[in-house]
């Protein structure tokens, strides 16, 4: 079920052999599900191209017989879904925090969440990996190295700043660097008046910075001193979105809403008939990098062909 | 896995009872977590404004149309210097010397390329983008900048004319000195300093006030000079900058800027008749707004405007002129030394000038080949200088600019530079200073740029308008006055123009980085001093001085040639060399050009800065100067070869609230002693302690 390249991402391993378990005890049985119900945080764009982009992916496999139903929360007090009948994704975290509370053998899949509120989600609700998944916002470290390598082949050190959120991962980021060759440097980032010294001190060290998501560190309020700071000291950032490329990063590996939505039709097809047996949470499957070539020029780094980068980044991904 | 540690921790309730002894426990620790909000989706997919739009993104060195050398806050804090004109020793190229003078010119000259007098009037001196280049002898007063060191994120200096980007005026070279951007970041930071004939202290504070981000620095400084001369300054001043991020798309800055103070200037000479030592006062405020608008992903708008003022007040009584008077040779020297109206002279030099300046700038990238800023200012520049002008009228200057530059990348491994300035100014009238170059990137770490550009230098006033003079009065009906005349401009000079060819280098081999520049510059129409013959005194006055009366026209022509290097090799993690070397051959095509012009830039300059990190705390740094003699122009002397070595050690401390460094320097380790513009400046080992506490 899971393609070759995502045998190191954040959780596979461990968590097969946690789903198996979850099978044996599972209290409730499931009945396979007839029809899905989409559930929007918001009636956004980018949900609503979800949406259709689900459509397509079920039309393009011949899945018609799955009925698809959308739900916007804005426009409903409650959340009522046919529970035995019906696979439910949710769109967003207010979307998975509504699910989280339907009837625990409806399963559901969270989009466009990111992997920490899925945990706080998971261990609040009283719901069981096997039947609440996700597709996380967030890539595989792995990957996101593995275009730092492709960038910048002489990078040695890696800075990465963490906050009351990311820290978790830190063990983890350095044990993946180590794969990638990296030295992973870390600085911990307790209050926001730390933050911009902690940077410093970071690219003074460092070749580049990888910014890992959390929200007392990279918001809409620091991306000005993060990047201004790293451009003067002529230090790359890798972001994980394609705004943060866009305000100044230099490159970042995201998933676009269509991968995503792929990515969510292939599951809700596979688990049609095991409904409580959930593939335990994924990174995204599918990918694409984002580069800001005017930002690549400024610091001199060649990036000559973004294809050929995406290549060489596949064939990573498939040795490992 | 930690994730999954937690998550199945959290589902069996003995472990949710222990989970709740450990939370009460650390209280403190989850209070702070629940005020941090969950991420969402829009962490990851939200819009996040665009910071580095293409205005801000400035050109690779690869790809830039000139020689910059970009000195960041590391290279200054390691050089030591405590006076920012010193750091322009670590550009290849630059003459910097400490002047003790007479009238007005007790500062730094820092020139690039010689032709350096006291006022160094041959570059454009900017501070973030604020023109602080001063009409009236064409320098910049350095030591009145209300500016502290530790407010500098970097400098750049373009070596070579940039008018095209810069302006007239940008004629030997530009520099861009860029303070720290407000980062919302709130710190306080006490910095003092302590040593030989100097003692400083500076206050800075950073804050975020909602969506302002804003940065103040409040400092004095003591200055007491050089020894045997009468150069004391102290200078008082508080800065000020802010950010407030409108939106997504707008931004609007702040800068301010106050400062005030005394210096003693004046000849110390015991035969001195004029300008003997005094104290004068200067004061000066700047203010600008700039509104930067993001038209779209790949174009912006920045419209700025700014006013400056600055003063200076020298009050001066000559010594008692009888007896002098009445030792001219000449026999009714008694009778008329005998009918002065007063036993000296009272000088009153005031001198106020005021500039308001507004520019609008467009940067936009035309797919991802081209990138093209051109935009327009207009600036008024007034100057009330009764002495030096001898009226007490205001002069206006008026300058008009329009100026575009597009940078295009033709292949990967070629770029094209090109621009231009036209100006227009109530001197000189419509100039235009275009350039060119273009860029092989033989290899991504070796590029070969070949350029040539044009640039302008407008005469200033001390070359166009001065009419200087003593006055002294008498009771006779004629002369009803002696008069000793400094300077009797005709005016109409014409803008001085310098063409440069060079071929520039720029490689890199692991960790060493060379920037090499082989150039070529032929100056036409060189402004300078001659003595006037044709000068009358008013009716019924005497001329103490008919051969002696200075003015300024075009006389000359010369060519610059001459090479230099600038390398950066990072030995080691912790060890640094940066190293300058720049040889500079001038020689004269035009009999007129008298040999100090000739020998007004060092053959040969040379510096070098080693910087080590010992461990955390532990860094120390070794600077060497060194320059070849040379006949500085305006004030300037014969100096000899000058070399000095400093060496600084300093140690960071870090204690939770309480974070910091000490550091000492020592300036001219070896205690040699030598002058420095002039034979009356001697510099001798200076030593002081520098002490940073950020809380």
């Amino acid at each position: 079920m899971f393609s070759n390249h995502h045998k190191k991402s954040l959780f596979v391993k461990p968590l097969v052999s946690f789903a198996l378990m979850l099978i044996l005890f599972a209290p409730f049985l499931a009945h396979a599900y007839t029809g899905i119900t989409i559930v929007l945080s918001a009636n956004t764009q980018m949900n609503q191209e979800f949406v259709e982009h689900f459509r397509e992916e079920l039309i393009a496999t011949k899945n018609t017989a799955l009925r698809v139903k959308v739900i916007d929360l804005q426009e409903t007090d409650k959340l009522v879904v046919a529970e035995n009948s019906e696979l439910v994704i949710a769109l967003g975290i207010r979307a998975l925090d509504a699910a989280s509370k339907l009837k625990q053998s409806t399963p559901v899949i969270g989009v466009f969440t990111p992997l920490p509120t899925f945990n706080t989600l998971l261990a609040s609700s009283r719901r069981d990996l096997g039947n609440f998944s996700a597709i996380v916002l967030d890539q595989p470290y792995a990957r996101q190295m593995s275009l730092i390598k492709t960038i910048l082949p002489e990078a040695k050190n890696l800075g990465i700043l963490l906050g009351s959120t990311s820290s978790q991962y830190g063990e983890l980021l350095k044990e993946i660097g180590e794969q990638n060759t990296f030295n992973v440097v870390e600085e911990n980032v307790s209050d926001e008046s730390d933050l911009i010294p902690k940077l410093r001190l970071i690219l003074d060290s460092t070749d580049a910075l990888m910014a890992i998501p959390d929200p007392l560190i990279y918001s809409r309020e620091t991306a000005q001193p993060i990047l201004l700071t790293s451009y003067r000291h002529q230090k790359p950032v890798f972001g994980y979105s394609q705004s943060y490329v866009r305000a100044g990063a230099l490159a970042a590996v995201y998933s676009s809403t269509k991968q995503l939505a792929k990515q969510a039709a292939e599951i809700a097809v596979k688990s049609q008939a095991a409904p409580g047996l959930l593939p335990p949470p994924q990174t995204p499957k599918y990918f694409s990098i984002a580069i800001n070539f005017q930002v690549a020029r400024s610091l001199n780094i060649p990036i000559v062909d973004e294809n050929l980068l995406y290549k060489k980044m596949l064939e990573v991904e498939k040795l490992q | 896995m930690k994730w999954l540690t937690k998550t199945v921790m959290a589902k069996p309730q003995t472990i949710a009872v222990l989970a709740l002894v450990l939370v009460s426990a650390s209280l403190a620790v989850h209070a702070e977590e629940a005020r941090q909000r969950n991420l969402s989706e829009d962490d990851y997919m939200g819009d996040v404004p665009k910071v580095l739009t293409v205005s801000r993104l400035s050109q690779a060195p690869a790809d830039a149309a000139a020689a910059v050398t970009v000195i960041d806050r590391e290279t200054i804090r390691a050089s030591g210097i405590v006076d920012l004109p010193e750091i322009f020793r670590l550009v290849p190229g630059f003459y910097v010397g400490t002047n003790a003078g007479y009238v007005y010119s007790t500062d730094y000259a820092v020139s690039y390329h010689g032709a350096n007098s006291g006022y160094a009037g041959t570059m454009q001196v900017m501070i973030n983008g604020r023109s602080v280049y001063s009409p009236l002898y064409g320098g910049v007063k350095w030591s009145e900048l209300p500016l502290a060191i530790a407010d500098i994120e970097r400098i750049e200096v373009t070596r070579g004319p940039n008018a095209a980007s810069y302006g007239a005026n940008a004629y030997h070279g530009a520099i861009n000195i860029i303070t720290q951007t407000p980062d919302g970041t709130p710190s306080n930071s006490v910095i003092a300093t302590h040593g030989n004939g100097r003692n400083e202290v500076f206050y800075r504070h950073t804050g975020k006030q909602g969506a302002l981000d804003y940065r103040f620095t409040a400092g004095y400084k003591q200055d007491d000079g050089l020894d045997d001369r009468n150069d004391f300054k102290r200078t008082r001043f508080i800065n000020a900058q802010a950010d407030a991020h409108i939106d997504l798309t707008n931004a609007i800055e702040f800068e301010f800027g106050i400062g005030d103070g005394a210096r003693g200037e004046g000849d110390i000479a015991k035969d001195a008749i004029v300008f003997l030592p005094r104290t004068k006062q200067a004061n000066n405020y700047y203010g600008l707004i700039r509104w930067q608008h993001q038209v779209s992903d790949s174009s912006d708008l920045t419209v700025q405007a700014y006013h400056s003022y600055d003063r200076s007040n020298d009050q001066t009584r000559s010594v008692n002129l009888r007896p002098i008077i009445a030792s001219f040779p000449d026999p009714f020297a008694p009778i008329l030394a005998a009918a002065l109206v007063n036993d000296d002279v009272f000088i009153k030099n005031e001198v106020i000038q005021k500039r308001t300046d507004i520019e609008a700038q467009h940067t936009f990238a035309l797919g991802s080949n081209i990138r093209a800023v051109w935009g327009g200012s207009i600036r008024q520049d007034t100057m009330y200088a009764p002495f030096y002008l001898d009226s007490k009228k205001t002069e206006y200057f008026d300058l008009q600019r329009l100026f575009g530059h597009v940078e295009w990348r033709a292949h990967e491994k070629i770029t094209f530079n090109t621009g231009a300035m036209i100006e227009h100014n109530d001197f000189t009238g419509t100039d235009i200073s275009p350039r060119a170059s273009i860029n092989f990137k033989l290899h991504p770490d070796h590029t070969i740029r070949l350029g040539i550009s044009s640039a302008l230098r407008t005469p200033n006033y001390v070359e166009e308008k001065f009419q200087d003079r003593l006055v002294i009065p008498t009771n006779l009906a004629n002369p009803n006055a002696l008069i000793f005349q400094y300077r009797a401009n005709p005016g109409n000079v014409q803008p001085a123009q310098i063409i440069s060819r060079e071929i520039g280098y720029l490689g890199k081999f692991g960790n060493f980085n060379l920037d090499a520049r082989l150039f070529s510059d032929r100056l036409d129409d060189v402004i300078r001093d001659s003595d006037r013959t044709d000068f009358t005194a008013p009716a019924n006055t005497f001329l103490i001085n008919p051969n002696d009366v200075r003015f300024a026209d075009n006389n000359g022509t010369a060519e610059m040639t001459g090479v230099e290097f600038q390398a950066n090799w990072r030995i080691s993690r912790k060890t640094r060399l940066l190293l300058n070397h720049a040889y500079v051959h001038i020689r004269e095509t035009h009999p007129k050009l008298k040999v100090e012009y000739v020998d007004s830039m060092p053959r040969n300059t040379l510096s070098a800065l080693l910087s080590h990190q010992f461990n955390r705390q532990w860094d120390g740094s070794f600077a060497y100067y060194q320059t070849s003699e040379a006949h500085l122009l305006g004030d300037g002397m014969n100096v000899d070869l000058i070399r000095r070595a400093d060496v600084r050690l300093a140690r960071r401390f870090n204690s939770g609230r309480w974070n910091g460094e000490v550091s000492a320097v020592v300036e001219n380790l070896f205690n040699n002693r030598y002058e420095e513009f002039a034979d009356y400046n001697t510099l001798k080992r200076r030593a002081r302690i520098n002490v940073r506490l950020d809380f």
